[in-house]
């Protein structure tokens, strides 16, 4: 923070503002919110992940089919994705803290309503609608928030704050299960939306940097009259200078493909494990141990790719084609030993993936526009998730097994990294051109040079020097 | 002789003509044409005539085997046993039955070899004093058989009471993979057994009845709606039970671990925010708490990194307007 101090006379006023706040501490502080990251992860993912235990009861009581009760997750899960980027907006104008907060209040109180409930269309209101939007405020600022605390330790803060969503699957199950026989669900759903209030905490934590972007602009504006202040400041709010930028809009459609085979297993794994003759045990058994890989692998592949020894789009590509491969090797599995290595490989793949997915979006758009970014890439990247799903449900239905499903899965993966590969400033062995101005690209320095990366990270300011934009954010909601 | 030829007239005429016979001779002509047409019908068992065979077949020695029979009505069953596999294969075999453990008197039987097979079978009679388990046992070999008679068994039971609240509604099923003739349920209180009658008191409950299912709705609950309550499948032979116990809570009950779920959420934020307010003074510009209390001068200073939210929506505010 001292040195960003010491720039300040030499930059433009707008500038001199936004870089004060914007470097990274790289520490400290940083960890508190790497550790809010982590119980707000676990408090969004880990729980919609265990939401299975609530479903047997709502299906009992309601009297519905289960295909309608699982309207409930897909709407909160759709509405997360849909409006981050109102999440990200609402952090540009407000600054994170508040969203982040009132996020973890909105997916409380959706949980209250929802204990009350009685009808399905309630719980679809409650549960989806408006937890969803609390997940939505709370999930993508805090990773953008995470981004800008950290630049030489981006990939492990990250990788560190996601395994909150394994951990808290474990942890969860049995929670729930119990919350369900001794209150059974409307109890549950009241004390889970006590719980989901911790989030207000979490976003407490998280002590902004700088003043928000769109503040910062606004008070250099005064003179524009009210309308084209008022677009101008939806424009900048929603980053929608984004939809113009190539890398940007390479890495969306990237993104997106992997969206789209990511979720499959998660979804097909414990059927396909039985539908090959495993009992039910083994399945989850399989399932558990590819949680543990998951976990294992976010961690490793953060600190790894920290190192800065390779490009992290390099190893992006690397990790996602090792995932398409081994997705598609699933089916060939057939004796059960063979099935618990490719479920390894596969678990630490997709956890590996996920902190970079995320961490290289300040190379791509800049570390400035990191907040607006996140939220246009998750509600573009949605489309992924629901087609996938289907998809490979359609396919299972046709064919009779999970064969062709989990090999589209594999394809969908290895079609988005050759998507990644055509990235700007893929190719190049060194690092990308040092940020200027008027380039939107690659900004935040190489992570090959360990040296030149640092002080890039300290001189290098990205085009729009917003402190809370500095967040990447990937769109991975991996967790889900 | 002429009584004879009678007789035998009487014997070909069709039916109709026996019986007029029988009004308009005398009593003793109508009594022996009576008395015929008794010996020419072949009696009827008294027992039911269809019976119901199981068969068991067991291989090899020291084996027990279990068979479940579900017995809905009162009927006459035969059970048999087949060995084979026997080692040495003896020229003969003593076997016995008991019932649920004690010997049937007068069961044992000397049973011959025929094409490697020993074959032990009986005959019983079964009312719903005479369920139970009946087992075949070869001396020799220490093997058994054992046919489990009983009424279908209601599966799926929750060994956890089924959790509600007072002034919701709950919903209790039994299941059968067999149909009874009909359904009751009955409220339990202590050692008695209360018939649940919706027709006096159709505002709480309802049952549904479809076949091989069956629902209790009990409405507007109440704390003394707690309790066992009794699912029975009524068959000709003896009604099959179940049990679910309900539990029903005031609403409280979760509000406890809520409430304080809450209020520790209050402290944390609390805390939070009055750490960093006090922790001000010592960071320069990083964090911002609007506190005059603990940073008067600092918050003038950093008017560039103050980042507390009433200070940027004030600014935004004054900015616009």
């Amino acid at each position: 923070m001292g040195s960003a101090m010491m720039e300040k006379p030499q930059k433009t006023q707008e500038e001199q503002q936004s870089s004060t706040q914007m470097a990274a501490p790289d520490g400290g502080w940083g960890w508190v919110v790497v550790g809010s990251l982590f119980v707000s992860s676990a408090l969004v993912f880990g729980l919609i992940r265990c939401l299975g235990v609530f479903f047997v009861e709502f299906v009992q009581y309601f009297g519905e089919s289960a295909q309608a009760v699982s309207w409930i997750t897909s709407i909160g899960l759709a509405m997360q994705q849909l409006m981050s980027p109102i999440g990200t907006a609402a952090s540009n104008v407000y600054g994170t803290r508040p969203v982040v907060m009132m996020g973890g209040f909105l997916s409380g109180l959706g949980f209250i309503l929802a204990s009350q409930a009685t009808s399905l269309l309630h719980l679809y209101l409650t549960m989806g609608f408006i937890s969803g939007l609390g997940w939505a405020l709370v999930f993508t600022p805090t990773v953008a928030s995470v981004m800008q605390y950290f630049t030489m330790r981006r990939s492990l803060a990250i990788g560190l704050g996601f395994t909150g969503v394994g951990l808290a699957s474990f942890a969860f199950s049995p929670l729930f299960q119990y919350l369900v026989e001794v209150y059974a669900w409307r109890g549950a759903l009241l004390v889970l939306g006590g719980l989901s209030f911790n989030m207000i905490a979490c976003g407490a934590l998280i002590r902004p940097l700088g003043k928000p972007k769109v503040v910062l602009k606004t008070e250099n504006l005064t003179k524009l009259n009210k309308c084209s202040s008022l677009l101008s400041r939806i424009f900048e709010c929603f980053e929608l200078s984004l939809l113009s930028h190539r890398g940007f809009l390479t890495y969306a459609v990237a993104i997106t493909f992997f969206n789209a085979g990511y979720f499959i297993p998660y979804i097909h794994l414990v059927a396909h494990s039985r539908h090959i003759g495993f009992t039910e045990y083994q399945a989850a058994f399989v399932i558990s141990v590819t949680g543990v890989a998951d976990i294992v692998g976010r961690v490793a592949s953060g600190w790894f790719s920290d190192l800065g020894k390779i490009r992290m789009p390099h190893m992006l590509v690397v990790w996602t084609g090792l995932l398409g491969l081994s997705l598609m090797l699933i089916p060939v599995a057939v004796v059960y030993s063979g099935l618990i290595v490719i479920s390894v490989v596969y678990g630490f793949c997709a956890g590996a993936m996920t902190p970079l997915a995320f961490a290289v979006l300040p190379e791509i758009v800049g570390i400035g526009r990191v907040l607006g970014a996140l939220g246009l890439l998750q509600l573009i990247e949605s489309v992924g998730g629901l087609l996938g799903a289907p998809l490979s449900g359609w396919l299972k239905d046709c064919t009779g097994s999970y064969t062709v499903s989990f090999i589209a899965a594999g394809s969908f993966l290895v079609l988005g990294m050759l998507v990644t590969m055509s990235l700007p400033y893929f190719w190049s062995c060194t690092a990308p051109p040092l940020p200027s101005p008027s380039k939107r690209k690659s900004q935040d320095g190489s992570i090959e040079d360990g040296l030149l990366k640092q002080t890039l990270s300290l001189n290098s300011v990205p085009e729009n020097l917003c402190p809370l934009d500095d967040t990447p954010y990937l769109d991975k909601e991996l967790e889900k | 002789s002429e009584y004879l030829l009678l007789l035998t007239q009487a014997k070909e005429l069709p039916a109709q003509a026996r019986r007029l016979c029988k009004i308009n001779d005398g009593s003793l002509h109508a009594q022996l044409l009576e008395d015929l047409h008794l010996s020419e019908t072949t009696p009827s068992p008294q027992s039911d005539p269809v019976i119901t065979t199981r068969k068991v077949v067991s291989k090899g020695q020291n084996q027990v085997t279990i068979e479940e029979l579900a017995i809905l009505k009162p009927q006459t069953i035969e059970l048999s046993c087949y060995l084979t596999d026997i080692p040495n294969n003896p020229p003969y075999l003593t076997g016995y039955w008991t019932k649920d453990g004690k010997g049937i008197v007068n069961s044992e039987e000397t049973v011959n070899r025929t094409n490697e097979q020993y074959i032990l079978k009986k005959t019983f009679d079964i009312l719903a004093k005479d369920l139970g388990n009946y087992s075949c046992i070869f001396k020799e070999i220490q093997t058994q058989v054992t046919f489990v008679l009983d009424v279908p068994v209601i599966k799926d039971k929750r060994d956890k009471p089924i959790v509600s609240y007072t002034g919701d509604s709950v919903v209790l099923a039994c299941k059968l993979k067999q149909t009874p003739n009909t359904w009751n349920w009955y409220k339990a209180n202590n050692t008695e057994k209360g018939l649940i009658n919706v027709t006096a008191n159709p505002l709480n409950y309802k049952i549904f009845i479809h076949g091989n299912e069956t629902k209790l709705t009990v409405l507007n609950l109440t704390e003394e709606d707690s309790g066992k309550y009794i699912c029975s499948a009524e068959f000709d032979i003896k009604p099959s039970e179940s049990y679910i116990e309900l539990k029903v809570l005031s609403y409280i009950e979760p509000l406890k671990p809520f409430i304080a779920i809450v209020l520790e959420v209050i402290v944390l934020v609390t805390l939070i925010f009055l750490w960093e307010k006090c922790n001000k003074p010592q960071n320069d510009n990083i964090s911002a708490g609007e506190n005059e209390l603990c940073s008067e001068q600092i918050s003038k200073l950093t008017r560039d990194d103050s980042n507390g939210v009433e200070n940027n929506t004030a600014r935004q505010r004054k900015l616009e307007h």
